[in-house]
């Protein structure tokens, strides 16, 4: 029988939240964006240290720390999955089949700013794909990864003479749940947030006819 | 247009608050904290410590769906055991991704415990098992384990939040035990929609630290283990 824990809900809490241990913190994360002109020059470089990331990027690390059920006999969702990013707590699907959870990242760029909160979900001013005044086309993202560095860079190109000013930046998340209909048919369902939002310390502006890069790069220091 | 000109063309200064000091504000943290008490349960030591590593199960678990469809391929992962999977996730009926609470069939995806040991190891990155498992039993050198505790929300604080994990353990081997390293292991089963495939990765360990200093817990005492994940402590 394990002893029963005697320390107070409180005590816990303030043992659990240390906020004062110098050494080295357990993760960093950077922005960096490459600016380049309607002639191929670069022409800026702005890198800042990403500074907020939103409790859905705790949702992700609950599945990679919890995982999806509650426990090895019961069939249910574990409890930050339903109460936190709204996944069912057990999904409906065809007798024969079953249901899955995988997520994928892109980057957003906006031109408006916010306060931070953790629960943001949008971008203040997302910058819509598109050739038009104002407008990014969104080339292919790309991810990789080195050792417990995980990189994340989007390629925007502006297509009008106008430039375009990026003021905010966040790295969105789809999780889709696959799984098949009562009528067996295949299909998923999406849901969508922000893992990070940051704002720029100072715009990155794409001239007209000009490229940028972004990327965001996640390290766990280990 | 190309972008062909690199970044030695210009003359670029980086930010000041860009360079490496050390002095960032962490967006993320992972605190490790263990309450040791004695055979009447009193508290007889807290320690607590940074927790710095997720293992490679971990980051190649994290990789999103882009990664495996720009790249075309597959990561390896490794149980506990020493066995090895493919994995491979997409948005498609036959991509095995892991497997999720669902009406018809059970493959759990689940905290299997956080498991305490007795040694270390110098590369956390790599590891797939800890050094020298304790294991559950009370015999000599062994230690009861609890059930993980698992909180069914976050907590919101302001910008903070955060979520802990536990796991008590009991000391009725007889004599004292010295704990030196402390993992997370996840049962992780993977299977895609249709049900045509399964994969069973078994035991994982996806989280590991090896302890600043060793915790010795008296025959008849416990200890708790809190692991706990935050953003913008």
């Amino acid at each position: 029988m394990v002893t029963p824990d005697l320390v107070s809900e409180e005590d816990i809490a303030k043992l659990t939240i240390p906020d004062d241990l110098p050494d080295e913190p357990s993760f960093k994360a950077y922005i960096e964006a490459k600016v380049y002109d309607n002639e191929g020059h670069l022409v800026r470089y702005h890198r800042q240290p990403m500074k907020s990331l939103t409790e859905y990027f705790l949702g992700i690390i609950s599945i990679l720390t919890i995982g999806t059920y509650q426990n090895a006999s019961t069939n249910q969702a574990q409890g930050i999955l339903v109460n936190l990013l709204g996944l069912p707590s057990q999904q409906s699907t065809y007798s024969q089949a079953l249901a899955n959870i995988s997520w994928d990242w892109t980057i957003q760029l906006g031109s408006g700013t916010q306060s931070f909160s953790p629960s943001l979900t949008t971008l203040a001013a997302p910058i819509a794909s598109g050739t038009a005044a104002g407008q990014l086309l969104y080339g292919n993202e790309s991810v990789s990864y080195a050792g417990s560095s995980i990189y994340v860079s989007l390629q925007v190109t502006n297509n009008n003479s106008s430039a375009v000013s990026v003021t905010e930046i966040g790295l969105q998340g789809t999780i889709y749940i696959q799984y098949y209909t009562s009528g067996n048919a295949y299909t998923h369902a999406s849901y969508s947030f922000l893992l990070s939002y940051d704002t720029f310390s100072t715009p990155v502006t794409v001239p007209g006819y000009g490229m940028a890069v972004f990327q965001i790069t996640l390290t766990f220091t280990g | 247009m190309m972008a062909s000109k690199g970044i030695e063309d210009i003359d670029i200064r980086m930010p000041k608050d860009a360079y490496d000091t050390g002095n960032d504000t962490p967006t993320f943290n992972a605190y490790l904290t263990i309450v040791v008490r004695d055979s009447e349960g009193k508290v007889v030591k807290v320690h607590r410590q940074r927790s710095r590593s997720p293992t490679a199960n971990f980051i190649l678990f994290m990789l999103p769906i882009t990664y495996f469809t720009n790249t075309n391929s597959s990561v390896t992962i490794e149980n506990t055991g020493g066995s090895t999977n493919s994995y491979r996730p997409g948005v498609s009926s036959s991509s095995a991704a892991i497997a999720y609470p669902n009406s018809a069939n059970n493959y759990p995806t689940y905290l299997l415990m956080i498991q305490v040991g007795s040694g270390t190891q110098s590369n956390p990155y790599n590891a797939h098992s800890l050094a020298s498992p304790i294991a559950n039993g009370s015999g000599a050198g062994q230690l009861v384990y609890g059930q993980p505790s698992i909180p069914s929300n976050i907590t919101v604080s302001g910008s903070s939040a955060y979520f802990t994990i536990s796991q008590a353990f009991n000391n009725n081997s007889g004599s004292t035990i010295t704990i030196t390293e402390v993992g997370i292991i996840v049962n992780i089963q993977a299977v895609c929609a249709y049900a045509s495939s399964q994969i069973n990765f078994g035991s994982v360990l996806m989280w590991y630290d090896t302890l600043s200093s060793s915790i010795s817990v008296a025959n008849g005492g416990s200890v708790t283990i809190y692991y706990t994940f935050t953003v913008n402590p």
